[in-house]
């Protein structure tokens, strides 16, 4: 059976942009878990200890100390663990080119962080439901890729 | 003569062996005519010892007659001495006959007729004797004997006639062949004489000609070693020269002063010269001599010598075999300072890795700023929108103006914030050339721009492209800017209309390609009715922060138009922007085909 | 000895039911057949407990009618986009309402409350991943898939595809052909 809530990760080591984040999902109507990181070794701690709940949508910023999102990017696709993992990267604008590295690296969602938190939450609440057609319909997820 | 001929090496040689095959033709005449003369000489000495023997014994058989005349009328035998004497005269005349006439048959044979004729006479003589005017002549024996002896005479004469004519027929006939052969012997020789003296002539002249060639050319080679000695001074370089089976060297002058030396201050040697080499770079050397031993050859090769005064210079080295015109095997060989150009190439390559690591910093400056500057930006405008949303009811109405005014100020630091961002991505070195078709990237461009597209109704009309190697997002960007740029400066009263054309061209055949490297190009146009802009700009507008309108009319930074010129330029293209006011503009984009 | 019974199914089951449910200490209102309003809030590990013991009487748990119909509706347009035999001449929201048997209005609300999505994106959505798929693995040119899709030009169908996933078809396709060849050089 199903669980009735979505449950999200987030990694970024900008407080306000976490608040940003976790604000958003607040107001949003759908029944989420939100959980966040400061950065890519706390986030990768927690999710190669054995008990750790996988997120549906793990949400990763670039630009990180001690471990950027590419590098937990390269670990996430590189472990069968986290096959069912949808993978969003959540950073500041970048170029074309590096965008499309990321997707062919693995990532399913490019999210350009909105200037403004009405957008903030449209992009998020887009990606959940995105997310939860491809996992209520059984679609296939390696053609998973979005950009926002 | 050809002039052909006269030039050839092989002319002199030739000339050379037919004067001498002219002289023994002419010797071999000489001597065979000279050997003539003397035959026919001999001749004539032996026609005449003949007829004086024959005339001889005529005379000693008429002494003979005379004598027994005498004798017959006197009866004295004094009369008889002649006779007695003649007939032993005669005898000795035969001799020397029979002796000349040994090769003329015709004669001993009419030798011994005579003899006979003689020995008839004789006979005769004998016989008379017995009778004398004392005794008795009226014997009719001795008429008898007497007239026998008259004729025995009479057929001797006829006969010594007849042999003297003989002779002279022969001695004749003999003249008259050698004669004829003497005849033309000398215009003959006169004849090829001249022949000779004429070729003579043209090999002295040609002879002539070479020594004067010789002499100009080794006054030439004088001026050249010369010339080659102070180019050697002036180009800091010296010759020299292995001999490999002798194992000896021959050095310029130069190549001494390139070790600090003065001409010939020792007496060249390998050993010598390694004494001068830097210690650091004597091994390497010593193995390239090594390999220019076994191979007969040196390839460039650079070391380092140090001068007595501890001057170090950078030398290089490069030879080659030859084998001279006595078939020995020389190894030719150059020797270049080029310590100023590896001084010069050190600095040009510091000053290359100073501009660089500059150029990187600045990119990375540029990049970073921009970068890191989008994200208090963005927090700005967040914070905003969420003060809007929930607090805007507190809010003064001025404050809602304030906040309104943040808004656009934010908005507008944004855009130059993203086309900043996008120049200095632009300026990244490390971007990779794929083939690329262009009507997707077009198509692509479109997409990115669809709301605005939508928004202004534009209409777009494109060719086909083909499909080239390019950096497929810096191409797409620049068309996405370009089309953009198209619709932002449209007029009030006209929607928007493109028209993005493409051909391959010449360089040669257009006006705008022609000081260019590339023979062919990319030709792709985009033609606008947008606002267009005085012609006099139409260079200007591609210079970064360079805006021909007021922003509050027109929403640009001045950095749209620098990317797309920027981009192009990353292709080795070229972008050329043709303006008209209130018709439109035209941005011609050239990219080379390679 | 062979006695006869009586039953009433109806009671029987509401009675396992109500003791069932009482067993787990469930407040709850049976509304009428089939059909029970749990008072409370269930955790999924009490639900599945629930579960398991209607089971034993063979009793199942029908999980949610309204996800039945949208299940139903799903299927509809699946089978629509992806099977090209099924030609719909009519409008899809006609077809939807003929085939199930409910009007549009309410097919469609029922929709948006249980997927937080509308029908028309969710057609949306499955055309577009029907164009992946062509994209991927039938080498198929935009115009084929175009013209396949019902769509009235490329542009249309790049459009669609673009809002629908942020990137251009072409972008897709060139993602997902790089990201095979890095899985190939691993």
């Amino acid at each position: 059976m199903q669980e009735d809530y979505v449950n999200i990760i987030l990694a970024d080591d900008d407080e306000d942009d976490r608040m940003f984040f976790t604000d958003a999902f607040d107001e949003l109507k759908i029944g989420t878990q939100v959980t966040t990181f400061k950065d890519g070794v706390y986030l990768m701690d927690y999710l190669n200890t054995d008990d750790c709940k996988l997120p549906h949508v793990l949400f990763l910023d670039l630009n990180m100390p001690r471990k950027s999102g590419l590098e937990c990017l390269n670990e996430i696709k590189s472990n069968p663990k986290f096959n069912d993992v949808a993978i969003a990267i959540y950073s500041t604008s970048a170029s074309e080119e590096d965008i499309e590295r990321t997707f062919v690296q693995g990532a399913n969602i490019y999210i350009k962080k909105p200037s403004s938190f009405k957008t903030l939450k449209k992009v998020l609440s887009e990606v959940v439901t995105t997310n939860w057609q491809y996992h209520t319909n059984g679609l296939n997820k390696d053609n998973f890729l979005l950009r926002l | 003569m050809p002039h052909r001929i006269y030039k050839a090496p092989w002319f002199i040689k030739s000339i050379f062996f037919t004067c001498s095959f002219v002289i023994l033709i002419v010797g071999g005449i000489t001597y065979r005519n000279m050997d003539n003369l003397s035959k026919s000489s001999n001749l004539v000495t032996h026609t005449y010892k003949v007829n004086v023997q024959l005339e001889q014994i005529l005379s000693y058989l008429k002494d003979a007659e005379t004598s027994q005349r005498g004798f017959i009328i006197t009866n004295d035998p004094l009369y008889l001495e002649p006779y007695e004497s003649g007939r032993e005269n005669i005898n000795n005349s035969f001799v020397e006959l029979r002796e000349l006439a040994k090769n003329n048959p015709t004669q001993q044979k009419n030798l011994k007729e005579l003899n006979k004729l003689i020995d008839t006479r004789m006979d005769c003589f004998q016989k008379s004797f017995r009778f004398s005017a004392v005794t008795d002549l009226e014997n009719p024996n001795f008429k008898e004997y007497f007239y026998d002896g008259k004729q025995a005479m009479d057929a001797v004469r006829v006969k010594i006639k007849d042999m003297i004519a003989l002779e002279n027929k022969l001695l004749n006939e003999q003249q008259e062949t050698l004669q004829s052969n003497l005849k033309f012997t000398p215009i003959f020789l006169y004849v090829v004489l001249l022949m000779s003296l004429f070729l003579m002539y043209i090999a002295y002249s040609r002879i002539a000609s070479n020594l004067k060639k010789l002499k100009t050319s080794n006054a030439q080679l004088k001026i050249f070693k010369e010339s080659a000695n102070l180019s050697e001074i002036v180009s800091h370089h010296g010759n020299w020269v292995w001999d490999v089976e002798e194992d000896t060297y021959t050095y310029s002058d130069n190549l001494y002063r390139l070790l600090g030396e003065e001409p010939n201050a020792f007496e060249p040697s390998l050993d010598k010269f390694m004494e001068f080499v830097h210690p650091k770079d004597v091994n390497k050397l010593k193995l390239d001599v090594e390999k220019m031993t076994e191979t007969e050859n040196l390839p460039f090769t650079y070391f380092r010598v140090v001068h007595k005064n501890g001057k170090v210079r950078h030398l290089k080295s490069f030879a080659k075999k030859m084998v001279n015109s006595e078939g020995k095997t020389q190894l030719i060989g150059t020797t270049a300072d080029v310590s100023e150009e590896t001084k010069s190439f050190r600095l040009l390559e510091e000053r290359n890795l100073e501009l660089e690591r500059n150029n990187k910093e600045l990119a990375a400056f540029n990049y970073v700023a921009s970068h890191d500057l989008q994200e208090p930006l963005r927090k700005i405008q967040t914070f905003l929108s969420r003060l809007e949303e929930k607090d805007a009811s507190k809010l003064s109405d001025s404050g809602i103006t304030y906040i309104d005014r943040i808004k656009t100020a934010a908005s507008r630091m944004r855009l130059l914030i993203d086309d900043l961002l996008q120049f200095s991505r632009t300026n990244k070195a490390d971007k990779v050339f794929e083939k690329s078709n262009l009507n997707l990237l077009l198509e692509d461009a479109k997409q990115d721009l669809v709301e605005i597209i939508t928004r202004e109704k534009a209409i777009i009309h494109t060719d086909k492209f083909p499909i080239i190697k390019v950096i497929p997002f810096q191409i797409q960007q620049l068309f996405a800017n370009l089309i953009s740029n198209s619709i932002k400066y449209k007029t009030k009263d006209r929607i928007p209309e493109i028209h993005i054309t493409y051909s391959k061209i010449k360089a040669s055949e257009d006006a705008n390609l022609k000081k260019t490297k590339k023979t062919f190009y990319h030709k792709i146009t985009f033609t606008d009715n947008g606002i267009g802009f005085d012609n006099a700009y139409a260079e200007k507008i591609f210079v970064l922060f360079n805006r021909l309108h007021n922003k509050e009319d027109y929403s640009g930074t001045g950095i749209g138009l620098s990317i797309c010129k920027k981009i192009v330029e990353n292709h080795k293209g070229f972008i050329i922007a043709h303006g008209t006011p209130n018709v439109g503009a035209v941005f011609t984009i050239y990219l080379p085909t390679k | 000895m062979k006695i006869y019974l009586k039953f009433d199914f109806q009671t029987i089951c509401k009675k396992v039911l109500e003791d069932t449910l009482l067993a787990h200490d469930i407040k709850h209102k049976v509304v009428g057949f089939g059909e029970v309003d749990l008072l409370e809030k269930l955790s999924p590990e009490k639900l599945n407990l629930l579960k398991e013991t209607l089971n034993t009487y063979h009793i199942e748990m029908v999980e949610n009618q309204k996800s039945i119909l949208v299940q139903k509706i799903k299927d509809t347009i699946i089978d629509m986009v992806f099977n090209e035999d099924t030609v719909v001449n009519v409008k899809t929201s006609a077809y939807l309402a003929d085939t199930l048997g409910h009007s549009y209005g309410y097919l469609s609300n029922l929709f948006s409350e249980v997927t937080y999505t509308s029908i028309e994106n969710f057609i949306i959505l499955q055309k577009i991943e029907y164009a992946k798929q062509l994209i991927i693995n039938d080498n198929l040119s935009l115009t084929e898939i175009a013209f396949n899709l019902n769509y009235s030009s490329v542009a249309h169908l790049s459009t669609q595809f673009k809002n629908t996933t942020g990137i251009t078809p072409s972008a897709f396709q060139r993602i997902i052909t790089k990201r095979r060849e890095l899985n190939q050089q691993q």
